[in-house]
């Protein structure tokens, strides 16, 4: 899952720097940086550090 | 209760102060009476100079000098300019070379000091650290701080600073030569996208041995330690040396000076603005996002890849408290880190003459707004939430302010400052609490949230604060200009501060934590779970910090 996650994280700085050709308007490119930020928060936050906290040294 | 009433009300009436003082629009200029204006008076004819002119310039006398020149009206004059040929005496070429000397070594001396200010960061965070870790671990903790600052200079000096600044051209305020010419680029979206410089290996490499390089490097190399050192307070009382010696390396030599380039050394980032029309590009005057953004992140990594301190979390998850083991030294170095921070920002105008060098009186009183309505928020969050003004905390808000305001202090105004650091106090709390009771991940001394949070509230707070007051020379990033953010009507700049945000979340975290993932897979990152619980001073370094502490414990426990 950790693999998953960062390939999620690199993939949400990817929507953010495709925006730049997939829009030419300041409003639509705004809109695409944050899905793609949220992209990526979501692989750090719900998936690597989940995937860690699983095998954490305090649950045993 | 009716003390917790007061305190929230009190910061409620500072916040709305801040607030009713913002500028909704630009002030407008004072109407001029057109009637009662004088008339102006007729420019003078202008009036040739020639060098035979210059010989009428008096001198101060050869006897007068020979008695001292105890009021200083002897030192300082036209004997005192440099003459190229002795037999035509002086001239006016000698007097053009003496001025754009006078203005680079202006700017040398400026760039130097603040420099050197920075430098001495590395004091400020070394005992900030050790300070909130525990004793058994000082002598490990200010070891990793002591060394960060050679292994990193190391790194930098070989690759890093070719990476970085190689391809970032001519140093227009320090005068320099076109040396750093070799920025390598691809081509996508029919635009040029830099990634990496090529010139300027062991600041020797294709004519880098150049007195500017020598000066851009020297304040380039100790902003580039300070990132380092965050990591270090991440992963403190846990952290194998060894390891800790080849991650700072490879983060000297290629994690901090990759995203260094794109924001500041002509790279893709910089160039949003004139390839993409997205405001002036990404702007980071003095680093939240490529320092303090970069070593955040990247001790978000090292957090999750290490798991916590032993004893840090129950089995049902509750958080403990660790305490550190030494309140004066963190306020200490919180002050000395504040010192530092003049260095810091100020400094990042690489010049104090030309260029709208002289902003550095604006930075520099934006800076410190910022660090005191950070220290203010985060007390007044700690007092109103936990019924006590705590005191890691406050130090935590004050750093955290001047973490945000590294970015926006050289394009926004005093209130747009002070409300930056106040959210910056806040955030930095708020922030500390998710990352350690929902993420669980330790963090001995908050250096996620201090500089990973705010460094990136710091990046987006220029796209919204920026006034488009500032003027360093008429562009930036190659764009005409002042940099303007969305509550002064450009939406474009906050477009590129957070495609920079999202390359620091996606990109910088993702190349940090395969890297280390890596380093743990060959050296082994984390100490073994006896030399933890024993302190790392013995097993790690062979010597304790502090001796007769320790004889001091073992009597108390008898």
């Amino acid at each position: 899952m950790a693999i998953a996650g960062l390939i999620v994280t690199l993939l949400g700085f990817i929507i953010a720097v495709a925006s730049l050709g997939m829009s030419s308007s300041v409003s639509g490119r705004m809109v695409i940086v944050l899905v793609g930020l949220a992209v990526s928060l979501v692989g750090i936050i719900g998936l690597i550090n989940p995937a860690y906290q699983k095998k954490a040294a305090w649950r045993k | 209760m009716t003390r917790r009433i007061a305190i929230l009300a009190v910061a409620l009436l500072m916040a709305s102060l801040a607030w009713a003082q913002a500028p909704a629009t630009p002030p407008a200029p004072a109407p001029e009476p057109a009637a009662a204006a004088p008339a102006t008076p007729p420019a003078p004819a202008p009036v040739a100079i020639t060098d035979k002119d210059l010989t009428s310039v008096p001198a101060p006398s050869a006897d007068a000098r020979a008695k001292g020149d105890p009021d200083g009206s002897l030192t300082g004059t036209v004997s005192d300019v440099v003459v190229g040929d002795s037999k035509k005496g002086l001239t006016i070429g000698d007097l053009a070379n003496q001025a754009g000397q006078n203005r680079v070594a202006i700017n040398f001396v400026w760039t130097l000091i603040t420099g050197f200010l920075v430098m001495f960061m590395q004091a400020g965070f070394a005992i900030v650290e050790t300070g909130l870790c525990r004793a058994k671990n000082a002598n490990h903790t200010m070891m990793m701080n002591f060394m960060v600052y050679g292994v990193g200079m190391l790194a930098f000096w070989l690759i890093g600073f070719a990476i970085q600044m190689g391809g970032v051209g001519a140093l227009g305020t320090l005068g320099g030569t076109p040396v750093l010419g070799g920025e390598y680029s691809v081509t996508l979206f029919g635009k040029t996208f830099g990634l990496w410089g090529q010139n300027g290996l062991f600041l020797m490499h294709k004519g880098t041995y150049d007195v500017a390089v020598m000066v851009m490097f020297l304040f380039q190399m100790v902003f580039m330690d300070t990132a380092l050192t965050i990591v270090t307070g991440t992963v403190a009382e846990r952290w194998k040396y060894a390891a800790f010696m080849v991650s700072s390396f490879v983060m000297g030599a290629f994690t901090y000076p990759l995203f260094a380039n794109w924001a500041w050394g002509g790279g893709w980032l910089a160039n949003l603005g004139g390839n993409f029309s997205l405001g002036h590009g990404y702007a980071d005057f003095a680093g939240s996002g490529v320092l303090h953004s970069v070593g955040g992140v990247t001790a978000l990594a090292m957090g999750i890849l290490l798991g916590p301190r032993l004893g840090k979390y129950n089995r049902d998850g509750k958080a403990n408290v660790i305490l550190g083991h030494d309140i004066v030294l963190v306020l200490l170095g919180c002050f000395i880190l504040a010192f530092g921070w003049f260095g810091f920002n100020p400094g990042s105008t690489l010049a104090a003459s030309g260029n709208g060098a002289l902003r550095i009186g604006s930075v520099a009183v934006n800076t410190m707004l910022a660090g005191m309505t950070g220290s203010f928020g985060a007390m007044l969050y700690m007092w109103i939430r936990y019924g006590k003004p705590d005191a890691s905390m406050s130090g935590n808000g004050l750093l955290a302010g001047l973490v945000a305001i590294t970015a926006p202090s050289g394009f926004v105004n005093p209130v747009g400052s002070a409300i930056i650091g106040l959210i910056a106090g806040v955030l930095v709390c708020v922030s500390g609490e998710f990352v350690d009771r929902v993420l669980k991940v330790d963090d001995p001394v908050g250096a996620i949230s201090v500089h990973g949070t705010n460094g990136l509230w710091g990046v987006i707070s220029v796209g919204l604060f920026a006034d488009g007051k500032s003027n360093f020379g008429g562009s930036w990033n190659g764009v005409s200009g002042n940099v303007t953010g969305l509550f002064y009507g450009d939406a474009g700049q906050l477009v590129a501060q957070l495609i920079g945000v999202s390359t620091l979340v996606g990109l910088v975290f993702t190349f940090s934590f395969v890297v280390n993932w890596v380093i743990d897979a060959v050296v082994g990152q984390r100490v073994a779970a006896k030399a933890e619980l024993e302190g790392l001073d013995m097993p790690e370094m062979g010597a304790v910090g502090y001796p007769e502490f320790e004889l001091k414990a073992s009597a108390a426990r008898m």
